[in-house]
C-alpha cells in the first residue's frame, strides 16, 4: 500500500524539532488582517484537509462503526452487538500471537538494524573507492516493490529447489527440513532477515545524511587530541546523529506495527500463525471470513497500539532532542 | 473451478469486499411489449464452451418467439465479483451461478433466490443426490450443471517403481504404500497445506469417513459439532501426519501456482500422489511446459475407507456449479433452466469438456478415461458432501480450516478443530 | 555542501571486504532474478543456482513486445504522475502556512498530519474501497486510485516539506510583502522555486510508492486497467511453469523504478538531510 512504502521511507515528524525551528526562524507576523490570513490560511490547507478527510478519515470512521457491528458485508449494517468484536479480538490467541510478532519486529529492527545500518553507514562514510556507488547499491532493495522482491525471496527460500538450500549444502550443512518459511520456529527470523535486506538501506541513507551534518573539524581536532577512529565515533559521530537515529526509530516502529505486504507474499502468516501480524489478520478476518466487525476492531486496536506507541516515545524520547537544544 | 492460487486469493478478496459494494450501473432486464427476455451470466468465456452455450441460447430462441436471452460470458474471478455487487444492489441477473452452502443461505435469507422445487421437479430428480448442496430446508434453489469430487490423483509409474499394483482402499493399505514410497526414495503425497483449503480436504474426508451421514446434515444446518466423530477426525489426519508423507515444507505449500506448488509437484513427477478435485488434471497441464501434465501417468482412486469409521466408504466430498433462477426473474428464465439440464445440453456439455455433468444421460458424453472414473466415483457415491468451508460460509469454514491448518503443523488438537469451529458457529446465531 | 574527506578516511582491505560482503548480499537476489531471466526454464530446473548457458533472450524479448506489459507500463505511470501531482501540489500548499504563519491552532493542525501517518492503509481499505467504488463510482479508473494514494501520502510530504520551508530565510519573504506582493504570490513566485529540491524529494518518494502499490489498485483495477505490480503477480499465476519469463518479466518491472531513484539519487539524498539535520 502506497503509506506503507511513503511511511517507511522519511523523515522526521518531530513536533518538538518543528517548534524548535519556528522558534529561531519564522518572522513573527506582522499584526492585522486576521480574516485575511485565516483566508489565506484556508485557501492552502483546504485541498490536503479536505482530500485526507474523504479517503483517510471517513474510511477510518466507517471501521470505527464497523467494529461496533455483527456485519457480514452483505446488506445493511444493522447488528449492534457493542463491544463483543473487541473482546473477541483481544482473548484470541491468534491475534495476541500477532501483536506479539509485531513487537518482536519492533524491537528486532532497533536491536539489529540500527547498530547494522550504523555500522555500514560509519563504513560509508570514509574515503573509500566506489563510495558513491557503494551508497547507491545499498538503496536499491528499498526502491523494488514488496511484492517483486517478495516473489523473488520465495523463490530463492524453496526448500529443497531453493538456491538459499543450496548455498548451505554447499558449505556442508543441512538446511532446514521443511524449509526456512515452512519451520515455524525460523519463519518469523526469515521474514525479519528478507525486511532487514529490504529496508537496511532507508537506515544507511539517512544516516549518512546525518553524518554529513558533523562538522570535520570536530574530527580534526579529536584527532589532533589522539584519538582513535573508534573513539570519535563513539564520542562525535553517534552522539552527534542521536536525533537521526532517534527519528529513524520512530519510522521503523511504525513500518513495522503495520508490517503486512511481506509477510502477506512470503508465509501469508503462516506456517501455523507463527508470522501471523495485525494487518494479516485483520484482512484475514475481513476479506477472507467475512467478519467485517471483528476485522474493524483490529484496526482500531491496531491503530490505538501505534498512536499510544506514538505518544509515549513523543514525550520520552524525541522530546529530549529539543530539552538539550534549548 | 476451485482454484485459488495466491493472487486468486487475493482477487477472491477482492471479490468479497465487492461484496458490499453496489456499483451504480442500472441495466435491468427489461420486459418490452410482448417480448420477454432473460439476462444469462456464465463463466464459460473460453472456447469451445463460449461458443457452445451462445448455440444453446439460439436453439432455444428458436423454439420459444418472443424469447430473447442476453447472455454475458466472463472470466470466473470477474463473474465472482459482479455477482457480490449485483446482490449488493438488488439488479440480479435472471439467471446466474451458485456454488451453494452458505453463501446461497445468504441469498436465500435476503429473498433473492426463486425456490424452484415444484417447477423444477423432474430435472431435481433426475439430477438426484447431486443438488444437496443447494437445498435448504428442503426447497431447491438451484440446479448443479456441473458436480465434481475430491480424490487422490496419482502417478502410476511412480506407483509400478515402488512395486505398487492396486490403489489402496483402506488407511492401512494406504500407510504400507506410503512406506514402499519412501523406501523406493520416492515422496509419498504433496499437499498445499500453505493455501489452508487442500489441508482441511484431509479433514473433510476423514470427517465424511468417521461421521455417519445424518450427523453430517445435521450439523450442516445445526451448526453443532458435539459428536465424537468429529474428533475422530482430527486423530486420523493426525496418524496421516504421523506416516510423514508430505512433501518437504508443505505448511507453506502453495496448492497450485508454480512447479513447486503441490500440483506442480505432482505434475512434474516429484511426488507420487495428491488429494485434489476433478479439476487437477487441467490444472496440472498448465504446470508443465509441454502442456501435457501428467499424460498418460494419471491416476486416481477414492479417499480410503477410516476403520471403525460410521461413514459409508462410498461417499464422497464435493463441489460444482448451479444454476439459479433471480426471484424478480420471468418465468421463462426457469424452463431454459430446465433445458440447460436436458439430456442434451448436459451431453453437449460434457463433449466439449466443459465439467461433470450432472444429468446421467450424459456421463456416456465424457471422453477423457481420468475423469471418467472420477465421475464413476461420484455417481456410485450414495451421499456428496459439499466442501465444508462452502457448506458452512466464510466465517465458520475459515475459522475450521485455519485450525486445521494448525492440526498439521502440530500445533492444534483433534480437540482444538472441533472447537475452533464451534466457537465460530456460536457466534454465527 | 561540498564534501571533505574525513580524517581516518581511507579503509584498510578489512572495509573494502566488508564493503563487497554488502554488495553481494544486497544485489544477489535482484541479480539473480534478472540473470534467471536469460535462462531457459530446463536449466533452472537443472542446477537453480547456475549461470546462464547459454544465454537466453528470448524471455525479455516475449516481455518486451508483450502488448499487456506496456499496458501495465503505461497505467502504473500515468496513476503514478497523478499521484504525485496531487500529493506533492496540495502538500507544499498545506505545509507552507504551517511553515510561516503563525497562528493559534498550528500545531494541532499539524499534529492531524502527523496521525495520519499512524494509518495504516490496511485499517481503512474495506470502506475505502466501498467509497471510491459505490458513492464515486471511480472504480476501475486511474484517479479512483491515485487520489487515495495521494490521500495517504499527504502526511509524510508535508512533515517533511514544513522543516524545508521554515528554513528559508525570513527577509527574503519579508522585502517581497514589502513590495507589496500577496502571500499567494510569495508562495507562486519565492517559496515553490526555493524549495524544488524538496519537493523533489517528497514527490519521487511519493512516485516510488504509488509504482510499487499493490493492495489498493488489487481491490481496484482489472483487465487492461490493471498496473504493472499486478501484472507480475498475474502473470506469475497464469505463466506458473515460465518461470524464467516471470523472473523477466518482475526484473522489467523493477527498472523504472529503479532509474527514476539512480537518476535522482542526489536529490534525494540532500532532501532527506535537510528533513533530518535539525
Amino acid at each position: 500500500m502506497a503509506d506503507q512504502g511513503v511511511a517507511t521511507s522519511t523523515a522526521p515528524p518531530t513536533l518538538g524539532e518543528a517548534t524548535r525551528r519556528e522558534q529561531r526562524r519564522v518572522a513573527p507576523r506582522p499584526v492585522g488582517g486576521g480574516w485575511r490570513q485565516r483566508l489565506e490560511i484556508a485557501f492552502f490547507v483546504t485541498p490536503a484537509l479536505a482530500l485526507m478527510a474523504v479517503f483517510v478519515v471517513w474510511p477510518v470512521v466507517s471501521a470505527v462503526r464497523m467494529s461496533f457491528d455483527r456485519w457480514k458485508g452483505f446488506g445493511p449494517m444493522d447488528d449492534f452487538i457493542g463491544i463483543d468484536n473487541y473482546h473477541y479480538v483481544l482473548t484470541d490467541e491468534v491475534f495476541r500471537g500477532a501483536v506479539t510478532h509485531n513487537f518482536i519486529i519492533v524491537f528486532a529492527s532497533i536491536l539489529i538494524q540500527l547498530p547494522l545500518g550504523l555500522a555500514v553507514a560509519l563504513l560509508l562514510d570514509r574515503k573509500i573507492r566506489g563510495r558513491g556507488l557503494l551508497r547507491t547499491i545499498v538503496f536499491v532493495p528499498y526502491v523494488l516493490a514488496e511484492v517483486i522482491a517478495g516473489v523473488v525471496w520465495y523463490q530463492l527460500l524453496q526448500p529443497e529447489s531453493g538456491v538459499i538450500d543450496a548455498l548451505i549444502k554447499a558449505v556442508g550443512l543441512t538446511p532446514p527440513e521443511q524449509g526456512f518459511l515452512g519451520t515455524p520456529n525460523l519463519a518469523l527470523a526469515t521474514v525479519f532477515v528478507v525486511l532487514t535486506w529490504k529496508y537496511l538501506g532507508l537506515a544507511i541513507l539517512l544516516f549518512l545524511a546525518g553524518l554529513q551534518g558533523v562538522p570535520t573539524d570536530l574530527y580534526e581536532a579529536a584527532q589532533l587530541d589522539g584519538a582513535s577512529w573508534w573513539q570519535v565515533q563513539r564520542r562525535i559521530a553517534i552522539p552527534l546523529l542521536g536525533p537521526t537515529i532517534r527519528t529513524w526509530c520512530f519510522l521503523s516502529m511504525i513500518g513495522s506495527l503495520q508490517l503486512f505486504d511481506m509477510v502477506w507474499i512470503l508465509t501469508g502468516g503462516g506456517p501455523a500463525n507463527a508470522t501471523t501480524t495485525m494487518a494479516t489478520y485483520l484482512i484475514n478476518q475481513g476479506t477472507g471470513r467475512h467478519n467485517y466487525g471483528i476485522a474493524g476492531a483490529a484496526s482500531v486496536i491496531l491503530f490505538a497500539i501505534g498512536f499510544v506507541m506514538a505518544l509515549v516515545y513523543q514525550v520520552f524520547v524525541l522530546r529530549r532532542d529539543t530539552a538539550v537544544e534549548r | 473451478m476451485r482454484s485459488k492460487t495466491r493472487s486468486a486469493a487475493l482477487a477472491v478478496l477482492c471479490a468479497s469486499v465487492l461484496t458490499f459494494a453496489a456499483c451504480g450501473s442500472d441495466d435491468s432486464s427489461e420486459e418490452s411489449g410482448g417480448d420477454t427476455t432473460i439476462t444469462w451470466w456464465h463463466n464459460s468465456n473460453n472456447q469451445p464452451g463460449m461458443g457452445y452455450y451462445e448455440q444453446v441460447a439460439q436453439d432455444y430462441e428458436a423454439d420459444h418467439p418472443g424469447v430473447k436471452i442476453e447472455i454475458s460470458a466472463m472470466a470466473h474471478e470477474d463473474m465472482v465479483d459482479k455477482l457480490d455487487a449485483a446482490f449488493q444492489s438488488g439488479d440480479i441477473p435472471d439467471i446466474y451461478m451458485e456454488r451453494g452452502g452458505g453463501e446461497l443461505a445468504d441469498h436465500v435469507d435476503a429473498g433473492m433466490v426463486r425456490d424452484i422445487s415444484d417447477d423444477a421437479s423432474e430435472e431435481i430428480d433426475k439430477v438426484g443426490g447431486s443438488v444437496a448442496g443447494w437445498q435448504i430446508d428442503g426447497k431447491t434453489y438451484a440446479l448443479p450443471l456441473s458436480l465434481g469430487v475430491v480424490g487422490v490423483w496419482y502417478n502410476t509409474e511412480l506407483f509400478e517403481q515402488a512395486g505398487i499394483t492396486e490403489p489402496p482402499t483402506t488407511m492401512d493399505e494406504w500407510y504400507d504404500d506410503i512406506a514402499k514410497l519412501k523406501d523406493a526414495g520416492i515422496t509419498p503425497i504433496s499437499v498445499g497445506a500453505g493455501d489452508k483449503w487442500p489441508a482441511a480436504h484431509y479433514w473433510y474426508y476423514t470427517a465424511l469417513r468417521s461421521c455417519p451421514e445424518d450427523v453430517l446434515k445435521e450439523a450442516v444446518t445445526s451448526l453443532d459439532f458435539s459428536d465424537p466423530c468429529f474428533e475422530k477426525a482430527g486423530e486420523v489426519v493426525q496418524d496421516i501426519l504421523g506416516a510423514d508423507p508430505f512433501n518437504k515444507g508443505f505448511l507453506t505449500t502453495k496448492a497450485q501456482e508454480g512447479a513447486t506448488s503441490a500440483s506442480g509437484l505432482l505434475a512434474t513427477g516429484k511426488v507420487a500422489m495428491e488429494m485434489q478435485g476433478h479439476w487437477e488434471p487441467g490444472v496440472m497441464q498448465g504446470l508443465t511446459d509441454d502442456g501435457k501434465g501428467l499424460g498418460d501417468k494419471t491416476g486416481w482412486f477414492p479417499f480410503p475407507a477410516v476403520e471403525d469409521g460410521q461413514g459409508d466408504p462410498t461417499d464422497a466430498l464435493g463441489g460444482g456449479d448451479a444454476w439459479a433462477v433471480s426471484e424478480e426473474a420471468p418465468d421463462e428464465a426457469v424452463d431454459f433452466v430446465k433445458y440447460l439440464l436436458s439430456d442434451e445440453v448436459q451431453q453437449g456439455f460434457a463433449e466439449n469438456d466443459m465439467g461433470l455433468p450432472t444429468n446421467p444421460a450424459a456421463n456416456g458424453s465424457v471422453k477423457d478415461p481420468a475423469l471418467a472414473g472420477v465421475l464413476k466415483a461420484r455417481d456410485d457415491a450414495p451421499y456428496v458432501q459439499l466442501y465444508f468451508d462452502t457448506a458452512f460460509g466464510a466465517s465458520v469454514g475459515g475459522a475450521m480450516n485455519d485450525e486445521i491448518a494448525l492440526l498439521f503443523a502440530g500445533d492444534a488438537s483433534p480437540q482444538d478443530v472441533v472447537d475452533a469451529t464451534q466457537q465460530a458457529a456460536d457466534a454465527e446465531q | 555542501m561540498i564534501r571533505r574527506a574525513r580524517p581516518f578516511g581511507s579503509g584498510g582491505l578489512l572495509v573494502y571486504l566488508l564493503a563487497l560482503t554488502a554488495v553481494i548480499i544486497t544485489l544477489g537476489p535482484v541479480v539473480y532474478g534478472a540473470l534467471g531471466g536469460f535462462r531457459s526454464n530446463e536449466q533452472l530446473a537443472r542446477d537453480p543456482s547456475g549461470l546462464p548457458d547459454p544465454w537466453v533472450f528470448s524471455n525479455y524479448t516475449a516481455v518486451l513486445t508483450n502488448e499487456a506489459f506496456w499496458r501495465y507500463a503505461l497505467n502504473s505511470s500515468i496513476i503514478a504522475v497523478i499521484t504525485t501531482v496531487v500529493a506533492v501540489m496540495f502538500g507544499v500548499m498545506a505545509a507552507y502556512p504551517l511553515a510561516r504563519y503563525q497562528f493559534s491552532g498550528r500545531e494541532p493542525l499539524f499534529m492531524v498530519f502527523v496521525l495520519g501517518l499512524l494509518f495504516p492503509a490496511a485499517v481503512a481499505i474495506i470502506p475505502l474501497f466501498i467509497l471510491v467504488t459505490r458513492d464515486l463510482h471511480l472504480a476501475n479508473s486511474w484517479w479512483g486510485v491515485a487520489l487515495p494514494q495521494a490521500a495517504f501520502a499527504l502526511p509524510i510530504t508535508v512533515v517533511i516539506l514544513r522543516p524545508f520551508l521554515m528554513a528559508i530565510p525570513k527577509e527574503l519573504e519579508e522585502a517581497a510583502l514589502i513590495d507589496g506582493a500577496s502571500r499567494i504570490g510569495i508562495f507562486w513566485r519565492l517559496v515553490l522555486p526555493l524549495s524544488v529540491p524538496a519537493l523533489v524529494t517528497v514527490g519521487v518518494l511519493a512516485f516510488v510508492a504509488s509504482w510499487n502499490a499493490y493492495l489498493l489498485p488489487l481491490l481496484l483495477l482489472q483487465d487492461d486497467m490493471r498496473t504493472l505490480p499486478l501484472g507480475v503477480a498475474d502473470y506469475s499465476s497464469e505463466h506458473s511453469s515460465d518461470t524464467a519469463g516471470v523472473l523477466a518479466f518482475t526484473t522489467l518491472a523493477m527498472i523504472p523504478a529503479l532509474i527514476l531513484f539512480l537518476a535522482m539519487q542526489k536529490r534525494i539524498v540532500s532532501g532527506l538531510q535537510g528533513a533530518v539535520k535539525g
